[in-house]
Formats: structure tokens, sequence, C-alpha cells
């Protein structure tokens, strides 16, 4: 097996611990696990005594939602795995509307105390609509979701200069179906993560 | 290939001569939609020499032309098989076509050289037995369908005062190829060929009126900008890169302008721009959104829809940014407005019990008229004419372009993949 087969296979492995222990306060340092970290994660994973656990710990650091403060060297170096980790949540909205909902809200402050706390982080925010306007109205409606969410985080204080902003208005829908369940899906402002 | 046929249709154009000037509307028709006139075409007789694939492909594409519009019809087959031509007496030859119900009757001989075909054709008029229209062609026998969809505009345009489809070509979007891409094909979705191969995001194509640029919106840089598009060259150039949707390009009357829609905080704003590209100069300033801007035919002013006043409705705006004034008042939704060449009647996207339906309006009279159909539909765009509409419906499953036929049914012209966004112009230039 290649280093670089390994790595992703830790890094799986990781991925699927990282929801068992996210809510811990204190994290691991890419390098030096502790022992407590590593009796957390045999734990987690179920094996006693298993070093290749203990060597997948970085992963699971990375994988986990971080603390302010922490550096973006902890986060994955592929932004692939760093966008796939979901550090930042989408937002979703009602139809035909741009308003941000009191939940929305919640959810884009703990994006915004995330991106505060990964100053070198830059996102771009895609602004999506449902199907059911017309196309060239809907490229405005995302734009407008889009921005909804850029002011919002630059009401709490994120740098308006490391978010892009970008409409794809029904054109990238998540979801391919024609009914609500779709169209709530696709009603949203999606976080990509463009640089760290 | 495209470009070369697109170059020497033009070549051909100019070779048509007129051997009997007669370009007055000779024969009046009251009211499209009452009786439709009959002609009859005779098989044109070959003089000479010629390639039988050429003028095989000259008659029936006239014959499918002719039975096309609201102002003639085809005189049946079945009809025109009981005339036995009277050798050496053509004049008794038009007495049969005349008895067998034809109003019209079109004849005409074939001769050739080389790789030329010459058509010689005329028009008579059967009540009266006299020559309403007469003119020669000539043109390369791969053109030979051009030449029937040049004699059947001239026909109508003899009918009408103005000339027939069958030349005119609409723009759309496509996604046959696996992304959506700008497309052309002609009127009844014949001949299909593919604009842009970006892999991209391509929206909104719109049309210049003298047929030499298509305006769209790309995703190709990332985010959505505005490009012109000559469709006789293949080359294409940025108009607007400015922050927001770029989209929504109408052109002015005179070709020099583009209006379209973008904007640098959330809001979506209408701008102009010369359609040579240059400084966006920004026309509204509401809140909310304003879209999908139709610079009307006298150039005047400019039809958009915007949210300034809740729901998404249809508002004018003078063409220097004054005169506001809101159009719509019986819709909870209107949007997509397309001007009728005539500049009086919009067509546009309503909504209906949760589907989109295409609506008319009269500026004149304020009538509003809801096209009721199957599946929903939108996009609405006019026949250079002004006589029928090209839209969108998913009647038939995903989205296709439909137009309607002379007796208003809708007949689908595409079939592969979804497409959307028509855009219609009387000829390419």
């Amino acid at each position: 097996m290649s280093t670089a087969k390994q790595l992703a296979v830790l890094t799986l492995a990781a991925l699927v611990v990282a929801g068992a222990c996210s809510h811990r306060k204190t994290l691991v340092t890419p390098d030096v696990p502790t022992p407590e970290s590593a009796t957390a994660s045999s734990t987690a994973a179920g094996t006693e005594g298993a070093t290749t656990v203990v060597q997948a710990e970085p992963a699971i650091g990375s994988a986990g939602t971080p603390e302010a403060g922490v550096s973006a060297s902890d986060l994955p170096t592929d932004l692939v795995e760093l966008n796939r980790a979901g550090y930042l949540k989408d937002a979703f909205f009602d139809t035909n509307k741009a308003d941000l909902r009191d939940d929305t809200r919640e959810l884009l402050a703990a994006n915004a105390a995330w991106l505060k706390g990964h100053p070198t982080v830059k996102v771009q925010i895609e602004g999506h609509c449902d199907e059911r306007n017309t196309g060239e109205y809907n490229l405005a409606l995302g734009w407008r979701r889009a921005f909804a969410v850029k002011d919002y985080l630059g009401s709490l204080g994120v740098d308006a200069g490391r978010i892009g902003v970008i409409s794809y208005g029904e054109e990238k829908p998540f979801a391919q179906g024609h009914d609500e369940s779709a169209w709530s899906q696709n009603r949203r402002v999606h976080f990509a993560i463009t640089g760290r | 290939m495209r470009q070369r046929a697109t170059g020497a249709g033009l070549a051909f154009a100019l070779l048509a001569t007129t051997a009997a000037a007669q370009e007055e509307v000779y024969l009046k028709v009251t009211s499209p939609g009452l009786q439709r006139v009959v002609i009859g075409v005779a098989p044109f007789t070959s003089r000479s020499a010629v390639d039988a694939v050429a003028t095989s492909q000259f008659m029936n594409t006239l014959r499918t032309d002719l039975d096309q519009t609201a102002v003639m019809g085809l005189l049946p087959e079945e009809n025109a098989r009981l005339v036995e031509p009277a050798p050496g007496n053509p004049g008794l030859t038009r007495q049969r076509w005349r008895s067998v119900g034809a109003q019209l009757l079109l004849d005409g001989t074939f001769s050739g050289a080389g790789n030329q075909l010459v058509v010689e054709a005329q028009l008579w008029e059967l009540t009266s037995g006299e020559i309403a229209y007469s003119r020669r062609f000539q043109a390369g026998n791969a053109l030979a369908a051009t030449m029937a969809h040049t004699l059947a505009n001239e026909i109508v345009r003899l009918l009408t005062g103005q000339p027939g489809p069958f030349l005119s070509r609409i723009a759309f979007i496509s996604d046959r190829s696996g992304a959506k891409e700008l497309w052309l094909m002609r009127w009844d979705g014949s001949d299909p060929q593919q604009l842009t191969t970006h892999r991209s995001i391509a929206l909104a194509p719109a049309w210049s009126p003298d047929g030499q640029w298509l305006a769209f919106t790309s995703f190709l840089r990332g985010q959505p900008q505005l490009f012109v598009l000559r469709p006789t060259q293949g080359s294409f150039k940025p108009i607007s890169t400015l922050p927001g949707v770029n989209t929504s390009a109408s052109f002015s009357p005179d070709g020099k302008q583009v209006v379209f829609a973008a904007g640098d905080d959330g809001n979506t704003h209408l701008w102009v721009v010369p359609a040579e590209g240059g400084t966006p100069v920004q026309l509204t300033t509401t809140r909310g959104i304003s879209t999908q801007p139709a610079w009307s035919p006298n150039g005047r002013q400019i039809v958009f829809t915007s949210t300034m006043g809740g729901s998404p409705q249809l508002y004018a705006i003078d063409a220097e940014g004054t005169n506001l004034r809101r159009l719509t008042f019986e819709d909870k939704f209107a949007d997509e407005a397309a001007w009728a060449p005539d500049g009086v009647r919009l067509a546009y996207t309503t909504q209906v019990d949760g589907r989109f339906q295409i609506a008319t309006l009269d500026l004149r009279t304020n009538a509003r008229a809801v096209i009721d159909g199957p599946g929903s539909n939108e996009s609405p765009c006019w026949s250079p004419d002004g006589t029928t509409l090209a839209f969108v419906s998913t009647r038939t499953g995903r989205k296709q372009i439909f137009i309607t036929d002379p007796l208003g049914r809708p007949r689908q012209i595409t079939n592969d993949g979804n497409n959307t966004q028509p855009s219609w112009v009387a000829q390419v230039q």
C-alpha cells in the first residue's frame, strides 16, 4: 500500500471516529499524540492497544471542529478533504426568500466563530435556488441569498475580504427531484473553502 | 461548415434577380386566422440536366414551408393528383388547378450548369389568371433548401407584407452535450448547431436585431460574465465582468447598446453597456431584484422584472432611467417579458396554481390573457414577424422548446436533452 493510500484510509477512519469525539474541548496537536487522546480513540474505535489508531490521531483532530485559535496547519492540506470535513455548515432558506431564519443565524454564528479561529481560511459563498422561479430570476435570488449570508458574517466580525460570493441560481441543484424535499435542499447557501 | 454555408447564403441572396418588379403587397389577406389562401405547387420542369437531389430537396422544402403559415395552406396532395397537365396549353392546366380548389399556383423550371442550380418561379393568381410574382434564383446545389426558403419567404411577404420565417433561426440553451451550451437551430428545429463548447454553464442568449451578435452569460471563467458572440465567425468576447449575475442581456433596437442585470451588493440592478464593450452605466437603483430587461422595439423604454413591490412583477422605465411604472397587477408572479415587434404587446411568464404559464399583455388596452397549457410553460419569445411565439414547456417531460403553429397549436421543435431560453432572429448575418 502506498503512503498516500495509507493516509487516505487513516483519514477515513478518523472521519468515522470524529463524530464520537467532536464534543471534546481538548484536541490533540498533530505531531504529539497524548496518552489521553490515544485512549479516547482506542475506545472509540473499539480496539485495545492498536498502534495504528494512535497514528491516526492527527487526522481525527482535523476532522473534528477545532477550537478557535487552532492554526490552519491543523487542517487537512487537501482542499477537497477540507471541504468534505464539513467545518462550515450550509444555510437554508424559505421559498423565494433571502431572509435569514433564526436557526440559520445560529448556524452562521458557529461558522463565523470557526472562520475567526482560522483567519487564513478563504471561502466562497454560493447562492442556490430551487427550480420554481425562472432561471434568470433565480440567478439574482441566489446572489441575494449569498450576500445576506456574507453581510451577516461581516456583522459578526468576519473580514469581508476572505469571502467570495457567487450565485448559481438553479443551475447546480444539490437534489434532483421535483418536489418539496428536493426544493428545500436546493434553497441554500453553500460554503466552499477555497484557501487555507 | 457552418461558416461556409452562411457566407455562401449571403452570396446567393445577392444573385437573386427580379424578373418582374412586383414589390408591393399584391394580395391582401384581411386577417390571419380566417380562411387560409390555398396554394397549389406544380412540379417544376427541368430545362437541362440538373442535380436530382438538389431539385428534390428544393421541392420538398418549398412544399413544407408553404403549409406552415397562418396566411396560406398547401392544396391537399389528393386534389393536386387530379390535375392532368394539358400539353402545350398552360392556361388550361392552370384552369384545372383552379377547378380542384387552388387559388394560387406556383410553377417554375429548373436549369443548371456545373454545380449551380437555376430556379425560375412564377406565382399565378388563378381567379384573374395573372402572374402575381416572378423571380429567378441561382445558387450552388448545396443551397437548394435555402433557395426554397427564400422563395417561400417572398410568397409570404407578398401575402402579408412581412417575409416568412423560413430563414429565421432560434438560439437556445441545451444540455444535450452534458453541459449547458449555446445552440442554434432553424425555426422548425432542424439543423441544430452547437455554438459553444465551454463545458461550463451558458445562459440567456439574446440576438442583436441585425442577427450578427448573440449576447449570453457564461460561467466559463468562474463568475458569470456577459459575452457577445458572432455565430458566423465563432469568436466571442466579454462585455461585462461586473460583480453579480451579468445576465438577461437585451439589445437596443439600433444594436449599439445592451441592457442587462448585475449588482455589486445583494441587490441586482439594470445596467447599460455599449455592445462592443465599455463602461457599464447603472440604470436602476431600487432595492431587491431587478432583472430580465427587454428593450422596446422603438428604443424608448425598457420593461423588466422587479421585486421592489414584494413579489416579482413587470415594470417599465424609460431608456434614460426615468418614469418608472408598474405594468402587472393581477399576477402573483410576472417575469421574462418579451416585446412583440409591434411594440404594443408583451408576452411574459406568470404563475397559475404553482405552474408557469405564458401570458400576454396589450399595453394600449391593458388587456391580459393567459395561454393555459399543460405542464409548466415559460420563457416566451416572439417570432420575428410577431405572429407566433416560441416558449419552453415541460408538457412532454423534460424542458423542451415549442412554437405555436398557424392554428395556435403547440409544436415541439426540440427533443434531445433539456432545451431552454429561446431567442428568435429573422436571419443570421
